[in-house]
């Protein structure tokens, strides 16, 4: 017995250095980008590679300003996201709670349908979609660039997998307690997965957030260009501009990564308090 | 089965050949609406397109477009560029899914227990998955330089031989596998720990007390109950490893060292948009959704039967 | 059963969706109607301008000149949608001078960067599939989008004489803007060739006096084998003497440079002949590079890095590295012209403005923009600021040019290449031909085959694209 419990925490050991190894994998690019946000054009190609700039500077930051209209792109990537993301969630959840807890028919060939709108690669659907829009007159307007990255079979059949994991007695219970279809989903699977949620929630905003191609052609208007596109002004071709480049990468992530460390309790804990884990 | 008897009769509904609550099929078709209207607007519609465009040799840069039946088919199953990404493909996605899946799965577990900095950790792992493509491209194309990148220089270090890394045929997939290791496997590990949090303490500890090593208790316990989760890891692993088109570009354009590095999206951009041939891209595309549809269904099923043994 | 019926709603409902679909996708290209005739009713010469010179704003360390030797007319009420798929400094130079020649002119410029040269591609196709394209845009491979599609507005409107002087654009980079062989359709704006640039540490260390360069491919090979015996002043194992970044362009150059034509335009049919006795001699000597070790095989995405951080004696690249470069390379940075076989002779690149759209008034009004962009001061201007060409041969004869090139030699180089600059025709397979020879060097490179056969293969797999249509 004793015996076991040193092997456990041996092997518990062992598990965390590996865990503490992948991290720092995970960091050194990090680690890299934040340097040569700093560093100077000598710097970046300096050979052996240099790690540490040999002189702070500021001035790839305030390039970025100089060059695209930072905050604004800001505005419009967070703007798009949230609406784009509010809807889908709200789709979502409706949709696979219906697939999920009710019975109607033709539940299946829908699923089928909804699971192969994730097959067509965007680069031969980009085509159509765009005359789509330009003939209901959504080129260049937040609608343009919301409504054609709805993706909701992505976030309806993330949810569909933790709905189905509720046990049935609980839904039972709600039934029989006169909890209509409606009132089951709002009093028993809403609640229970909030963490869930929360996890689609984030996917289907950094879904979003990161998309470049469809808002570049959706879009002229400076006022409706969203971040990415803003990065991509910033490289002229290949290397050039690393150094502005990667300033633009860092103040782009950090809000981003700032708020995922300050809701990521909730996103996976949430569900603990909800009574499900006793 | 269905027929659930604390139930009352009343209320029920019989639609083709079977027996349904009346309001169940009322609210659960009023729910799916929103999503069947997205589905038409953003799939139907658009791949309807792409079906009639798939007969035709339309050209987007001059605008020519006339049927040409079946031609675009029959150029793509005798091409050899086809066959040889969509084996790129299979390739890449059988190594993609099986470390991605296996990294997270094995990475959730252990920051579900109760380890030292947890959150840095979760956070760390996650970190990744926020950074824009354009961003995370550079960086890593750097890292991958043969002559100043800083993977060599480690290599180096330890007495190892330098790589080509990227530019190399036999390394190139490789190299962009492990790009998207570090990019992806965030998401996943997010994905198997919020599936953990379902899993209720009381089976754990259940097992726990009938003297269930950790091993034990992961493969008997936890794993069949996170079934669900890893279908949907699975299933998203098999589209997005099909799909894959923005790393691949990025690093390594125009198809890398002898086409090593060529998927099919890559040559359906190549189709598409260097040789402006929009029609046999569509084509290839519809060949491709075949091939996906083909293997979740397979997914699927293969699960569905696990479920049942479970059980 | 279910299934059945189901089946049934599912089609009713992809029928309708046909139906909606088939309201949008009318993608068959209209019949190309004959070129507008521009408007003759706003002739620019008679416009009385009225020459507001607004000052540039306070603070401002743009380039852009203002015009002071052209009148302006007004243009006060009209406006233009602009394209550009130029990004950083250039883009930056790009609109400033758009913006003050909407000041001076009181027109309305809408500038919108349209992505890189695929993007840009993609938007401008799928808008004139919509009718949403701009009015005017600024990208690679224009002609494909006006020629291409019949409207050679452009050259009605060279011919014409007014705004810009046809006589003094250079010959090359005119046939860089016809398509198909036939009239112009583009202006030539953003353009740059390849030059050899080196590493003046490198060579000094070798012992190369680059006072008397190299100046045929043999004579470069010998430099090369110098340089590879005492130039690894780093001491790198992959240090390489020679590379490029762009490997298809140089090779087109080196194809032209040894009497090649790469195609052969037959009344309207293209016909590729790379693989003539000259093409192989030439696909032999890029063999060669890499038999002997002075250029490493299937790296040219990773020259500009390998040159940047001293590990690359000379790299082949474009004429715009030449401000993008200055003193910013911890060595001394040096460039030579191009080395030939038989003839020197450099294939051009880069962007051309079009005009993409078809009312006459606005029009008139883009040639106006084009004539303020493209006339020698500012076109020299943007050529300096950002190491793309003059398109103009009375450029090289500007101060700012003289006193550039005395400042950076690099730019003498660079424009005295301008005399054997040369372009073939655009085509539509012009990208499936680029992706030949791209496949086709990387198999050469890696010893996948003979130059014969290798060339004959991505002649015959062009070939067959171009006929299949």
């Amino acid at each position: 017995m004793k015996k076991a419990k040193i092997g456990n925490q041996n092997r518990h050991n062992l598990a965390f250095s590996f865990l503490l190894i992948c991290a720092v994998i995970m960091l050194f690019p990090f680690v890299w980008m934040i340097l040569s946000a700093f560093k100077t054009s000598v710097d970046v190609y300096a050979y052996p590679p240099r790690w540490i700039p040999s002189r702070w500077s500021w001035d790839n930051f305030s390039r970025v300003f100089e060059m695209i209209p930072f905050l604004r792109y800001y505005l419009n990537s967070t703007l798009t996201s949230v609406i784009q993301t509010a809807l889908q969630i709200v789709i979502s959840i409706l949709g696979a709670y219906s697939l999920v807890h009710l019975r109607w028919p033709g539940q299946r060939f829908m699923a089928t349908v909804m699971r192969s709108s994730m097959f067509v690669p965007m680069v031969v659907t980009m085509i159509p979609m765009y005359l789509l829009i330009a003939s209901l007159g959504l080129l260049d307007s937040y609608a343009g660039i919301i409504l054609p990255q709805i993706n909701t079979a992505f976030t309806t059949f993330l949810l569909m997998s933790y709905f189905s994991s509720i046990p049935k007695d609980m839904i039972d219970a709600a039934q029989l307690d006169g909890c209509g279809p409606f009132g089951v989903m709002m009093r028993v699977v809403i609640p229970n997965t909030k963490g869930a949620i929360a996890t689609a929630t984030l996917f289907s905003f950094l879904g979003n957030w990161k998309s470049y191609t469809w808002p570049l052609i959706a879009t002229t208007k400076e006022e409706y260009r969203t971040l990415p596109i803003g990065l991509r002004y910033l490289m002229q071709e290949s290397s050039s501009e690393y150094q502005v480049m990667m300033a633009a990468s860092v103040m782009t992530i950090l809000p981003v990564l700032i708020l995922f460390i300050f809701f990521e309790k909730q996103l996976v804990r949430s569900i603990t308090l909800t009574g499900m884990k006793t | 089965m269905n027929e659930n008897s604390s139930i009352a009769r009343k209320g029920r509904i019989r639609l083709f050949g079977r027996v349904y609550k009346t309001n169940e099929v009322i609210v659960g078709i009023l729910f799916i609406l929103p999503t069947l209207a997205f589905l038409i607007f953003t799939f139907i519609i658009p791949v309807v397109d792409v079906i009639r465009l798939s007969f035709t040799n339309f050209n987007m840069s001059t605008g020519v477009m006339k049927n040409i039946g079946t031609d675009n088919y029959k150029y793509l199953l005798n091409s050899e560029d086809f066959w040889h990404s969509m084996w790129n493909t299979v390739k890449y996605s059988f190594l993609k899914l099986t470390l991605d899946t296996g990294l997270a799965l094995f990475l959730a577990v252990q920051l579900d227990k109760n380890v030292r900095l947890k959150r840095f950790l979760r956070s760390t792992f996650f970190a990744p998955v926020v950074v824009p493509m354009v961003a995370s491209s550079l960086i890593w194309i750097w890292f991958y330089d043969p002559t100043v990148g800083p993977f060599n220089q480690i290599l180096q270090f330890f007495g190892l031989p330098a790589s080509k890394w990227l530019y190399h045929e036999s390394t190139a997939l490789i190299s962009i596998l492990l790009f998207s290791l570090w990019k992806g496997v965030g998401y996943n590990i997010i994905l198997f720990l919020s599936g953990m949090q379902n899993i209720s303490d009381s089976y754990v500890e259940a097992a726990r007390l009938d003297g269930a090593s950790e091993w034990q208790l992961f493969w008997k316990i936890k794993f069949p109950l996170l079934r669900p989760i890893t279908s949907f890891v699975i299933m998203m692993g098999i589209i997005n490893s099909f799909k894959v088109f923005a790393e691949i570009n990025v690093m390594t354009p125009d198809g890398g060292p002898l086409g090593s590095t060529k998927l099919i999206v890559s040559y359906i951009y190549e189709l598409a948009f260097s040789n402006g041939r929009m029609g046999r891209a569509s084509a290839c595309a519809l060949l491709l959704f075949v091939v996906i549809f083909v293997l979740t269904q397979i997914q699927s099923l293969v699960n569905a039967k696990k479920s049942i043994d479970v059980e | 059963m279910k299934k059945l019926t189901m089946a049934k709603i599912l089609t009713a409902l992809l029928l309708t969706a046909t139906l909606t679909a088939g309201c949008v996708g009318n993608y068959a290209k209209q019949e190309t109607t004959t070129a507008p005739a521009p408007a003759t009713t706003q002739a620019p010469a008679t416009t009385q301008a009225p020459a507001t010179t607004p000052a540039q704003p306070a603070g401002e360390t743009t380039k852009a000149p203002e015009s002071t030797a052209a009148t302006l007319p007004d243009l006060k009420g009209t406006s233009l949608e602009v394209w550009y798929a130029v990004s950083g400094t250039s883009g930056e130079l790009f609109s400033q001078m758009s913006d003050s020649f909407a000041k001076q002119t009181g027109a309305t410029l809408n500038l919108s960067y349209s992505g890189g040269s695929g993007d840009t591609a993609t938007k401008v196709s799928a808008a004139l599939l919509t009718n949403t394209q701009p009015d005017v845009a600024l990208m690679y491979a224009g002609p494909l989008y006006t020629g291409g599609q019949g409207d050679y507005s452009i050259n009605e409107l060279l011919d014409k004489g007014e705004g810009v002087d046809k006589n003094d654009i250079f010959p090359g980079m005119l046939s860089y803007c016809t398509y198909m062989g036939d009239g112009v359709c583009a202006v030539p704006f953003g353009i740059s060739t390849q030059v050899m640039y080196y590493n003046k540490d490198i060579l000094k260390a070798a012992g190369v006096d680059m006072t008397n360069p190299p100046k045929t491919w043999a004579e470069f090979y010998t430099v090369l084998g110098t340089v590879m015996e005492k130039g690894n002043i780093n001491n790198t194992a992959d240090f390489t003497a020679f590379d490029t970044n762009d490997e298809a362009w140089l090779f087109k150059s080196m194809l032209m440079q040894n009497g090649c034509e790469i195609v052969e335009n037959e009344s309207g049919h293209i016909k590729a002949i790379f693989n003539n006795e000259q093409a192989v001699q030439v696909a032999d000597y890029w063999h060669s590079l890499v038999e002997a070790g002075y250029m490493a095989a299937g790296e040219h995405n990773n020259a500009e890095n390998k040159f940047l951080s001293g590990n690359l004696a000379f790299v082949a690249a474009s004429s715009n590295r030449i401000t993008r470069w200055n003193g910013t390379t911890s060595f001394e940075l040096g460039a030579i012209e191009m080395p030939y076989f038989t003839q020197p002779s450099l294939a051009l690149g880069g962007n051309v403005i079009v005009i993409l759209t078809r009312d006459p008034a606005k029009v008139a009004a883009a040639w106006q923009y084009i004539s303020y962009l493209t006339n020698v001061e500012n076109n020299t201007a943007f050529a300096l600021g950002t190491g793309y060409l003059p398109i103009h041969k009375s450029a090289l004869e500007q101060e700012a040019v003289k006193k550039a090139i005395a400042e950076n030699e690099m730019y003498g180089v660079a424009f005295k290449q301008l005399d054997y600059t040369w372009a073939y025709t655009h085509f539509e397979q012009m990208g499936t031909m680029d992706v030949q020879i791209k496949s086709m060097l990387t198999k050469l490179e890696k010893g996948r085959g003979g130059s014969q056969d290798l060339l004959n293969k991505a002649v015959e797999t062009l070939q067959k694209e171009i006929d299949d249509n």
